[in-house]
Parts: C-alpha cells; structure tokens; sequence
C-alpha cells in the first residue's frame, strides 16, 4: 500500500515541508509500523497485516487519511499487488484506489508508458521510442518476450519491462520503528520521599546504559524529566565532558530533584511527590572510548565537578560557566564564557595581533552592560569626537548614571576603533578614552554615535 | 638615626617590616595598636595545611600571612584587590568560585595569576544565593562573593559553619559582619594617565586590614594594585609614582617629601615621636 501526498511532493526540499513529511510518516508509522520512504511525500509498507489488523484495506486506508488529515495534509492511498502498481494507483486515487491482488497485470497493462518515464530509470527516451514503435500501453510492451527487449532496449529497457510486467526491482525495504531509548518509571500512588525517587533513578540509569551499550551507543547529553502529582514537570538537559554513567545520571537526577524539596534537610518533596520518572538520551554517540587530552587542559576534580553540577541542578546548565581567555579589541570580547561541562574554546583567536585593543593592565570590572555616562568639558558642554578623530574639548567631568559627577583628574585619547565595516550589521565606529577621576578610580569610556559609555572600571 | 636591625626578624626585606623591629626596639607593643605587617620571613612562602597562600606582597596584611581555612575575609567593595586575594592561591592549585559577580575583570585575574581553567563563574546565583555559595565551597577551596542581597544572622552562620566543615575560604566583597579579616582601599591613585596623552600603567593603592582575633591589630600596606605587569606588588620608597600631590600620602608631616609610602604611620599614637621613622626612612632610602 502507497500513501502519497501531492502537496508535499510538490514542495520540493525546504525544511518546512520536511518537517511535515516527517510528521505525515510518524503518523503513518502510528498505523503500521514497517514504512519505507519512496521519495518525499510518498511512502509505501506491507498492508496485508495491517489490513487483516483494522479490518480491510479499505478501514485502513480511510484510517490513514484521517491521520493524515488531522496534520492539515491531504493524502491518497493506493493498494496493489506490486509497489510499482500502487504507486500508480496511489496517483490515480480519490483519494482510494485499491487494485486487489489478481488484477494487478489488467491494471498495469492499461496504462500509458509514459508513466514509466516518471521512473527515472528508462526516461524520456524509452518513452519516445516505444511511442514510435506503436506501444502506446504498458500491456503492448509487457507482451514483447524479456529476451528480445534486453538485446534491443539495454539494461533500463530491461528494467522497465519488468516493471511492466508487474515484477519489482527489489522487496519493499522498510526502515524500522526508531528504538526508543528513553526509559520512564511511574510512581503509584505519587512518591513524597525523596530516596524511594533517586534509588528507582539509579534503576532506571542503570537500564537506559543497558539499551545504549546493546547498540553500541554512549550518551553525552541525557534529559531527566519528573512530573509532579500536581501536574508540573521538572525537566532538565545534562551533559557532560566525559560519558554519562549510570552513577553520574544518577546523581544528577538527586541535584535536581533537591531544587524541589522546600527546606535543605527535609526529605520530602513539596508538590505531592513524583507521579514519573523519565530519562530520555538526547544525544547519542557511537561508544568510542573517551582520549582525554594529553597535556594543557585542566580537568575538574569530581569534586568540583559535583559542586559545579549541583549548582546547575539549582540554576540551570548556563549558570555555571568556566572562563576561556582569548582574543579581541574589546576588553568585553576578551573572555568567553562557556558553561560547565561543554567544550571550552573561545570565541575570537587569541593569537591573532587584534590592533585597535586596549594596552596596559586589565580592568577589574567589566559592566556586561555599559552604563551610559557623560563627559562634560569645563564649560558643561558634552565633549564630542569629530570623524577625523579631533576632540572638541578636555574632558572635565564624568557622571556615570547610578553615580556622583566626579572631576577628570588625567585623561587620554580619543582611540579610534572601527570594527567590522565589512559586514553592516556588526560594524561600529568608537573612540575609546581612559579618564581617572578625583576619587582615584579609572575608567574606560566610550564614544558611539555620540553617546558615552562607560564600560570597564580599573580598581 | 640609624638603627640596626636586629631584631627577631632577621631576613626582612620589605622597608616597612624594618621600620617595625626598630619601632618594636623602640617599645611600642602591639597592645598599643601599632600599625605593624606581619614580617614576611616568620610566614612560611607556601601556607601550611590550614593556610591558603596568597601573594607576597599581600602576605603583610594577614594573619599568618595568608587566608586561614574556614575563616570569611571581607573587603568592603569589589575591586581588583578582591581578586588579587584569590591569585595566590589559584596559582597554587586551588579552584575559585566567583558568584554574584557577572563584571568581574577576568583577564585582569589571569593577569594577577589566577588560572582562568580553575575558576567557576556563577554570575547571577539569585535568590538561592546562600544554597550556591555552600554548594560552591563544596568544590573550591576559595569563593569569592558578592551576595546580591544583605545576608542574615542566620544565613551567615549557616555559611560559617559550611565554611568550618569544608575548610574552604569565603572572601566577600561587601559586607560581612563575622568576617575575621577586613580589608578596604583607602586610597588609589593611577599612575601613567597625563592631560590627554600617556595610558594607564600601574596603581598605587594604600590597602587597611583589620578584623577579629588574631587580626585585630589595623595594618596598612602600600601596594602596586594592580603593577605595570599586570601583578601585584609592595611599593618601595624609591618607586613612588611621580606627581603624587603634596600631602600625599596623607598624614606626613609638613616640609616632608612628598610621596613617601608611610601612610600606615598616620595613625601613630600621638606619644611617639612621629618624626622619628620619617628620619629612617631617608637613611633607608
């Protein structure tokens, strides 16, 4: 049996269409499990069983399109002895069109060789050729003994008389059911305390190890979701560096299950207890062992990771970051945080020159965000930096907003910066200044389409 | 006047320190509340096994010259001098958590000597803040905080007691009433910045520390904070920054050089001759 969707056919390749194919097969495949995708929008399975299953090929087919119509996706359905048939009836249907088993030939030999040239394998020359010769019907063509039309057509003359014939190049290839990794435990009645919870989570990371290691696989990420009796879900992605083991999941599965418990020591979880325990590998990888780097890389002690860990079980995976020097002209670009547990890498090479970047010491405080500032000369006018980089006066003043005006003790500048002029949507022009003021702070300041920023502090 | 040292510190290199044998021969006892470092040779280089080591040149400004295991050390705000406290240990090996600071200057602490690979950022621990911090001092020998809200009695003794079990070191920027040390920055001044030309180069800064116990005593320290190499550093008497206004540092008295690192002595007790470690200061120069 053949599900054919014109629309999605007709869409062609964007992802969109994609994700609706592969929703029209996961829908199918909610049916009858054994499906092979023909080519986009169409897909063909066995329909004896499924058909013995829901009572005929007809209740099975109209149960196909009702699925299918409920993604907003209109759906033919074609039946036949062959895959090469029902693909035609598929195309032929309104939207069924089934073709019992002895009268598969009729079928075929009543229609148009041109629906061979839609097969891509004789094209449109065989096509023509058999037009000329007068064989307008697949049946004229299936007549012609198989000897005489492989020594005059070839290899794809061959190939579509057997077509014709109703005998298919290969057995339908289904690709199997996706092996459902997750492994869940359900509690009943709802868990309240704490230990029954991470001793079933050691159970069940100890099961989900088994099912990857039968496949060879190893996961990096793993997805543990509990849901409360009250109906709310707790769900978390975790990943690690090295392989998650079943110690490690279950552990994890403790951090973030302690987030709900409403006091640090009470071992009761507030929200009724956990109805169900799910952990879902989100990201699976061939089981390769794990090369740890050789030298040059500081790895965290378990202990450090476990602190770390459990702080991301609290705030989530982002908060927890490590540090990655690198390069930049910007004292903000400078450092890339990346969180705890994935790769670290900078974001900007540091071994490049980086002209344009700040010199001297460091600033101990870099705002995330700027504060806007003012700088004011003698006479409380905002001082301005010209396109040819001219001042038009000594800054005297600087009031950073959140903060008192404060005298300009010493200054330099301005330092031109123009970054990124090639690409329109990152460019920005800035001259930079250091300004000290009375209090015997220092600052890092800013000019941008005329407004001042402040965005480091040295002290 | 010229004094030789000969007290029970005998390889004393930072000036200050001699100014103390001497002061110490001259009979000002530290019930006094003499202004005093600790010398640099009675603390061993490396903390033992209840000290986290810190920089040389911060070594004066703590008791047992470095940060003792399961104490909290506060400084009044968050400045480089913060993380100038954690390098040395960092350099040491220790892992640093740093919570509640999302701006904290990180090429500024590499440049101090802290390994960026052994620091943990938690930029925004929000409300569970004191949750992070004992999860955090689980995992880092160091943690320095800023916490987002004003920490209760309780809170605080909870985080105590964690820091005792764990035998970790909670520096706070801010305020920390229990904190056995307490260091603030009385005063800066950057050097290298002129009237539109020049960058800046190095700060010199006048740091006070004082606290509880055994740091009960207000030492002061004249500091490079950060040096032109990006490190920390003791001021010497011959490398003060030119232009240094008169009266500056504050409290020496009048007719003096301007620029001398002696502001620990402007809290002299006024039965001392305030003029006499000024004179040791020339000959020393």
């Amino acid at each position: 049996m053949v599900v054919s969707c014109p629309e999605l056919r007709a869409s062609g390749g964007s992802a969109e269409s994609a994700q609706r194919n592969e929703r029209v097969i996961s829908a199918v495949t909610g049916i009858c499990p054994n499906v092979e995708m023909v080519e986009p929008g169409v897909c063909a399975f066995g329909a004896r069983g499924p058909a013995r299953c829901f009572g005929g090929e007809t209740a099975l087919a109209a149960r196909i399109i009702a699925a299918v119509a409920d993604l907003g996706v209109q759906a033919r359905v074609g039946a036949a002895g062959g895959l090469f048939a029902a693909l035609l009836a598929a195309r032929q249907a309104d939207p069924v069109l089934l073709i019992p088993g002895d009268g598969t030939a009729g079928f075929l030999a009543a229609q148009p060789v041109s629906v061979l040239a839609d097969q891509d394998l004789a094209g449109q020359d065989l096509v023509a050729l058999l037009n000329r010769l007068g064989l307008r019907r697949l049946g004229d063509f299936a007549a012609l003994p198989a000897r005489d039309v492989a020594s005059r057509f070839g290899g794809a003359g061959e190939r579509a008389h057997r077509l014709a014939r109703g005998l298919d190049f290969r057995p339908l290839a289904p690709r199997p059911p996706p092996a459902d990794l997750a492994v869940a435990r359900e509690f009943d009645p709802p868990e309240p305390q704490a230990e029954p919870v991470v001793f079933a989570a050691k159970a069940l990371a100890e099961r989900l190890h088994a099912g990857l290691a039968a496949r060879g696989l190893a996961c990096v990420r793993v997805q543990v979701r509990a849901t409360w009796a009250d109906g709310r879900e707790s769900s978390r992605r975790w990943r690690h560096d090295g392989l998650l083991t079943a110690a490690a999941v279950t552990d994890r599965v403790r951090w973030q299950l302690d987030g709900w418990r409403p006091a640090a020591d009470s071992d009761q979880y507030a929200e009724g207890g956990v109805t169900v325990l799910r952990l879902t590998p989100d990201q699976v990888v061939h089981a390769a062992g794990q090369q740890l780097a050789l030298w040059g890389e500081t790895l965290p002690s378990d202990r450090v990771a476990r602190a770390a860990m459990r702080v991301q079980a609290l705030l989530g995976h982002e908060a927890v970051l490590r540090p990655v020097p690198g390069g930049g002209r910007n004292v903000s670009d400078q450092v890339t945080p990346i969180p705890f547990g994935e790769k670290r890498e900078p974001r900007l090479a540091a071994d490049r020159p980086w002209p344009g970047r700040v010199m001297g010491p460091a600033p101990a405080l870099v705002f995330p965000a700027a504060h806007a500032a003012e700088v004011t000369d003698g006479s409380g006018r905002v001082v301005t930096v010209s396109g040819r980089c001219e001042l038009s006066a000594a800054p005297a003043r600087l009031a950073v907003r959140g903060e008192s005006t404060q005298r300009v003790t010493g200054w330099a500048g301005p330092w031109p910066l123009s970054e990124r002029w090639w690409d329109p949507a990152a460019a920005r022009r800035r001259a930079r200044f250091q300004l000290v003021t009375e209090d015997g702070r220092a600052w890092l300041a800013v000019i941008q389409d005329g407004r001042w920023l402040v965005e480091a502090g040295y002290w | 006047m010229i004094v030789a040292s000969s007290g029970p510190y005998s390889a004393i290199d930072a000036t200050e320190s001699k100014f103390d044998n001497e002061l110490h021969e001259g009979g000002a006892s530290e019930v006094m509340q003499m202004p005093r470092p600790y010398p640099a040779a009675s603390i061993p280089a490396s903390g033992g096994g209840g000290i986290l080591p810190v920089l040389p040149a911060l070594r004066g400004l703590l008791p047992q010259g470095g940060l003792a295991r399961g104490a909290v050390v506060a400084v009044a705000e968050f400045r480089l001098l913060c993380l100038a406290l954690a390098a040395g240990a960092s350099a040491d090996g220790a892992w640093c958590g740093i919570a509640g600071i999302p701006g904290a200057g990180l090429l500024a602490a590499a440049g101090l000597g802290l390994d960026p690979g052994r620091i943990l950022l938690v930029p925004d621990p929000g409300p569970v803040w004191p949750q992070v911090v004992a999860s955090l001092l689980d995992g880092c020998e160091l943690v320095l905080l800023r916490p987002p809200a004003r920490a209760s009695a309780q809170v605080r003794q909870r985080l105590e007691a964690t820091l005792r079990r764990g035998r970790g070191v909670l520096l706070v920027a801010g305020d920390w009433p229990g904190a056995q040390v307490r260091l603030r920055v009385v005063t800066q001044r950057w050097t290298g910045l002129e009237d539109g030309h020049g960058r800046l180069r190095a700060c010199c800064a006048e740091v006070v520390a004082d606290g509880r116990g055994e740091a009960a005593m207000t030492r002061t320290c004249w500091l490079w904070l950060p040096a032109e190499d990006g490190g920390v550093a003791a001021v010497g008497p011959l490398d003060l920054p030119a232009g240094l206004p008169a009266g500056f540092p504050p409290g020496l008295p009048a007719g003096f050089p301007a620029g001398l690192p002696e502001g620990h002595l402007a809290d002299l007790p006024s039965g001392l001759p305030g003029t006499a470690p000024a004179l040791r200061a020339v000959s020393a120069g």
